[in-house]
């Protein structure tokens, strides 16, 4: 296996409390640039958590999290300029109601890139295209199914241009025949080289995918490697307890 | 018996106590004297076209303007109010519940009579522009916990989603949050404006010029000189011309925002 030149993301000695419950219990953690690490293991894990740590939606207790050698943790750091470098896709979609789908794709590209009209559009456009969704540009969320309201929250993160997504539980809140169509789309972008880190439960996406499998259980990392070999061969009882029930 | 036809008796019977309870009131009604004190028309005749062009005019402008201040207030309170800023949460909070525990005829004298006398303050459109005051100052409290709630209603997913593209907290709030939190807040809105629209009503103890009095303080007026109380008959007519259609759309609007969750 090469070692990766850069990571794009490298999370040491992670702690989170909440109250004082501790959820993740000191993760070390790295997604090297352009590939995909998936994240499984059972709810209550952290493995959510981890990820919204990343673009600090979540602040941690202690540890430091780095995104493309920036400390993101640090007081000094202009977060609202690193989040507008990580694109994130959530579980429920959360595209926002009162706009179309072209105001959903151009908000934050005319309020934090300081594009203009014509050309935020041109890219929402062509981020549309790219999810398949070009025919609704100008329909209102309300008015897709859920499969489409996924793929649109992508195509709103993909116009920021982003230099790696991060994905919370994409297709866990869909319907098994939409699901397909949202995981075409992520498969696209991780053979197009993106940057991706992707908690999910779509063991088959991790497999064809993945450069990286992760299980997380009460807090910590209890294995990671390559997903064939980890989900062929896990190495620990309790990986080998959640897969058993997955699979 | 059948069902049904046990049904139609018992409609049968409820229309019966209906139509006797009605004819026993009209009978009971003292007709010439409701006729003379209630709908004469020589009196009513007096008030055209003043109720309508000075009077009701004066209530609609009061309570827009009322209506438009308090709002301000209201969202400058709402953001106090939801602000990680303790001191302000506890300014909106001390406000808020100053305000909403008071009458508001009580905050009326205060700004009508009250506070000029103390301060030597000569309020900007004379009494009735001190009255507009106080009524801002208490429909911005009634209105602040409305607007809170509905910022609260916004889904947290929505200013996650917002953030996570890298906008500011301040962007958030007004491109993303605040246009959803209106949305949510125009049916109890719309009811805070019936209720001022009724508040204004109130601005009668002021004493002010006949070109700046406004439905109630003008009927009143009309009672007086006419001695006789059909100019208030006519004044409820027109307040419930002014509310009804209102509260008709609120009924709506509720409707519709059911419909959309």
């Amino acid at each position: 296996m090469t070692v990766p030149v850069t990571a794009a993301i490298e999370v040491r000695d992670l702690h989170k409390y909440f109250g004082d419950n501790e959820v993740l219990k000191g993760i070390d953690f790295e997604v090297a640039e352009g590939h995909t690490v998936c994240v499984i293991g059972p709810s209550g894990s952290g493995k959510s958590t981890l990820l919204r740590c990343v673009n600090l939606l979540e602040a941690p207790t202690s540890g430091t999290i780095m995104v493309e050698g920036i400390d993101v943790t640090d007081p000094e750091t202009d977060v609202d300029a690193v989040r507008s470098r990580i694109g994130m896709v959530f579980q429920s979609f959360n595209l926002f109601p009162h706009l179309n789908v072209l105001g959903n794709l151009t908000l934050a590209q005319r309020r934090v890139r300081k594009r203009s009209k014509d050309e935020a559009e041109e890219i929402a456009r062509k981020n549309l295209d790219r999810v398949g969704l070009a025919d609704k540009i100008d329909a209102f969320p309300a008015h897709l199914s859920g499969g489409q309201q996924q793929r649109v929250a992508i195509a709103r993160a993909l116009s920021m241009d982003p230099d790696m997504m991060l994905f919370d539980e994409p297709t866990s809140a869909l319907d098994p025949e939409l699901v397909g169509d949202v995981l075409a789309v992520m498969r696209e972008l991780a053979h197009e080289g993106m940057t991706m880190m992707v908690v999910t439960h779509e063991m088959g996406f991790a497999r064809e995918a993945g450069d990286k499998l992760v299980f997380m259980d009460g807090g910590v990392i209890v294995e990671e490697g390559d997903p064939t070999e980890v989900l062929a061969n896990p190495q620990h009882q309790r990986t080998q307890d959640f897969l058993s029930k997955v699979l | 018996m059948k069902r049904s036809t046990r049904t139609k008796i018992n409609r049968g019977i409820l229309y019966a106590i209906l139509l006797v309870a009605l004819g026993l009131v009209a009978s009971l009604a003292d007709w010439p004297a409701i006729k003379e004190n209630f709908l004469d028309v020589d009196v009513l005749e007096t008030l055209w076209p003043e109720i309508v062009t000075v009077a009701a005019k004066n209530t609609i402008v009061y309570t827009i303007i009322a209506f438009a201040g308090g709002l301000v207030i209201a969202l400058f309170l709402a953001l106090m109010k939801l602000s990680p800023i303790a001191p302000y949460r506890w300014i909106a909070t001390s406000y808020i519940e100053f305000f909403r525990g008071l009458p508001a005829l009580v905050v009326i004298i205060g700004f009508g009579f009250a506070v000029p006398i103390a301060f030597g303050w000569r309020p900007p459109g004379g009494a009735i522009g001190a009255g507009i005051i106080a009524l801002i100052v208490v429909s911005g409290a009634y209105m602040a916990e409305t607007i809170r709630a509905g910022i609260q209603a916004v889904p947290k997913g929505q200013s996650e989603a917002a953030r996570s593209l890298g906008m500011s907290s301040s962007w958030t709030t007004v491109s993303v949050v605040l246009p959803q939190a209106f949305r949510i807040v125009i049916p109890p809105l719309t009811n805070e404006f019936v209720i001022l629209i009724k508040d204004t009503s109130l601005l009668f103890v002021l004493g002010v010029a006949a070109s700046e009095r406004e439905l109630t303080t003008f009927s009143r007026d009309a009672v007086t000189t006419n001695q006789d109380s059909s100019p208030l008959l006519a004044a409820a007519v027109l307040y419930l011309i002014i509310t009804l259609p209102l509260t008709r759309l609120v009924a709506r609007l509720e409707r519709r925002t059911q419909r959309a969750r």
